[in-house]
């Protein structure tokens, strides 16, 4: 029993790496792929080189480093390469830390929001009926409700939102539209035969959904993870910048906040300019992986971009 | 008739998913921390004021009198009084949500404009420099952030070069002048109006753009396309009778789809521009803790999403003769 087991496994996994390679290679034929894999190698880099800069010297720590020289906003110098905000902290470091953040926020709620809706489009799809429209209406309703502004009437009615609170919200209400491609998926699979042949062979609804319906479902699912990041960073920034971010961390919608609030959106360029390129950016980078992997995925767009 | 029992079902729905709105949003006041009679009611109001309004929304009976009593008072548009502006909330989020409407629906419908004629240009010369920049162009502007936008243009149009105002929607000396007519009163609101429609434009036109892009590229591969070439038309009655038409649909669609996002940037743009709309209203009174006023924004701004999704279904049922509910 266990020999030919080991066998398909093996074989699996062949055709696992095989798919793979064919994969990596349209995929780095697309343009838009590279550019953003590129871009988001950049931040990467960026966000983990915020864990070094309060080590070379305090007054480089994003929240509490305040240079001791300077206490107000000044322009890039040799010091300070990208200038300090109003009361002299390094922007540069600030903004290396905003992309540890933002690269928290997005990478998470996206997780959770893709966790959720796939498990609940699996099993509105599966179930049909009664929970089927339940859940459906719910996303509905669900899908209808401005993000953005959920979360404002939230942080009025339970004041200052902790940053995993906030990542928690985004999710809570991004993931009907994952849920609701994931349904119609699992409706098509459901009438396949091997679906048939596993409740054949007796297997559980739970068995059924999460060994046959999920493999399947799967690459589809984390096709809209990466559209998730790009809405979870946008609504985390856009919260920031009303001033409703959590204040114990540097996000780029926060140094935003602070160049509009404190009025140096006239006099400073220099700090108003690199947060808002950066989210643009990161957006953009996450939004053209998506778009690349999205021809991967779906072969009838491949033709259309290779051919004609 | 079937139309109209379409609308009459989805109103019921729309009935429904407000109420459950309202209860949820009942449901989470009663359970944030610290007591609802401080929240809802004005600490500078005068003790009678306070006994009155507190009566008025049942403040001192059970959860469950108190819950029928939102309900009530909701219906009959009583929302409580601002705390901020003195004023009771209904008449508060009224007078904005026109300035909100007017802001909205026209950058909405500009941009969807443009996004389907630039992609239909996008669409026609495919892979040619046209269409890359075109494309290119639009998905760096759908993902700019907005805010951030609107902070640029008010820095390039207001400061550097000029000749656009900062903020708000009118000038107070040109409204305060008897002599200024309607004809100047309304070129100021326009001229107020550029910026804040400006950055929306520029964050929305991009998907359309796209959609329309993609959905041309089917449409060009059906059967009738290739029947109105057979016919020996033009070129350009193909594109601009048989092919636009048609491909113009899914924007309709993403639209409607997008709404709730757009709701939001909304709400950004006109908190950055200080545009007097519901979406500031609601930004603002979070951050003053006035809670009536911001129940009463959000819900406002619920309803009206509800709304307008129901009337662009509609809409689209209009435009295309197929689709019959």
């Amino acid at each position: 029993m266990k020999e030919p087991d080991r066998d398909k496994k093996y074989a699996a996994r062949s055709i696992f790496s095989d798919r793979f390679l064919e994969n990596w290679t349209v995929f780095s034929e697309n343009l838009l792929g590279k550019i953003g894999l590129t871009l988001l190698v950049i931040f990467a880099v960026m966000a983990s080189a915020s864990f070094f800069t309060p080590l070379i010297d305090p007054m480089y720590h994003p929240m509490t480093g305040v240079d001791p020289d300077i206490s107000y906003s000044a322009g890039p110098s040799i010091r300070h390469w990208l200038g300090t905000d109003f009361i002299g902290r390094d922007i540069l470091c600030q903004l290396l830390a905003g992309a540890r953040i933002a690269f928290m926020v997005g990478i998470s709620a996206a997780f959770m929001s893709i966790f959720l809706g796939t498990v609940i489009g699996m099993i509105a799809g599966y179930s049909g009926k009664v929970v089927d429209t339940l859940l459906m209406r719910l996303a509905d309703m669900i899908m209808v409700m401005p993000t953005l502004l959920v979360v404002l009437i939230l942080s009025s009615l339970f004041g200052q939102l902790n940053i995993w609170i906030i990542v928690l919200l985004i999710a809570l209400f991004r993931w009907p539209g994952v849920s609701r491609v994931i349904r119609a998926q699992t409706l098509s699979l459901k009438q396949r035969p091997f679906i048939e042949a596993a409740k054949v062979a007796g297997a559980s609804h739970f068995r059924i959904i999460f060994r046959h319906i999920l493999p399947n479902v799967l690459p589809l699912s984390l096709l809209y993870m990466t559209f998730r990041v790009t809405s979870a960073i946008i609504i985390e920034a856009a919260l920031a910048f009303l001033g409703f971010g959590d204040p114990g961390t540097v996000s780029w919608g926060m140094m935003l906040q602070w160049v509009w609030k404190t009025g140096h959106m006239f006099q400073a360029p220099y700090w108003l300019l690199p947060p808002g390129i950066c989210i643009s950016l990161l957006t953009l980078a996450f939004y053209m992986l998506g778009r690349a992997m999205e021809e991967v995925l779906d072969p009838r767009l491949r033709k259309e971009v290779g051919g004609e | 008739m079937e139309t109209r029992k379409f609308i009459f079902k989805r109103l019921i729905e729309i009935f429904i998913i407000f109420f459950v709105i309202l209860t949820l949003l009942f449901m989470l006041f009663r359970l944030s921390p610290g007591d609802p009679i401080t929240r809802i009611v004005d600490p500078n109001m005068t003790p009678e004021d306070a006994e009155h309004l507190i009566a008025q929304l049942g403040l001192n009976r059970p959860i469950w009198t108190q819950y029928v009593y939102y309900l009530k008072n909701f219906m009959t548009g009583n929302l409580g009084i601002s705390f901020h502006y003195g004023q009771p909330v209904t008449s508060i989020i009224w007078n904005r949500l026109f300035n909100t409407v007017i802001l909205f629906t026209t950058a909405i419908i500009l941009s969807a404009f443009a996004g389907v004629f630039l992609g239909k240009i996008a669409s026609w010369h495919k892979g040619e420099k046209t269409d890359i920049w075109l494309t290119l162009g639009a998905l760096v502007c759908h993902t700019l952030f907005l805010p951030w936008v609107a902070l640029i243009l008010i820095w390039l149009f207001a400061y550097k070069i000029g000749g656009f105002p900062l903020n708000g929607m009118i000038s107070a000396e040109i409204w305060t002048d008897p002599s200024s007519g309607y004809w100047i009163k309304f070129l100021d609101v326009v001229h107020h109006m550029v910026l804040p429609l400006l950055t929306l434009f520029l964050i929305h036109f991009g998907s359309y753009l796209l959609i329309m892009r993609s959905s041309m590229l089917d449409t060009l591969r059906e059967d009738y396309i290739l029947t109105a070439r057979a016919k020996g038309l033009t070129e350009k009655v193909i594109r601009n009778r048989h092919a636009a038409p048609n491909a113009a649909l899914p924007v309709v669609t993403s639209v409607g789809l997008s709404l709730a996002f757009s709701i939001s940037g909304g709400a950004l743009t006109e908190t950055v521009f200080s545009w007097p709309g519901i979406g500031r209203e609601l930004v603002f009174s979070v951050s003053n803790n006035d809670y009536p006023l911001a129940q009463g924004a959000f819900l406002l701004i619920a309803l009206v999403v509800l709304l307008s999704n129901l009337l662009v279904d509609v809409f689209y049922a209009y435009l295309d003769p197929r689709i019959r509910y």
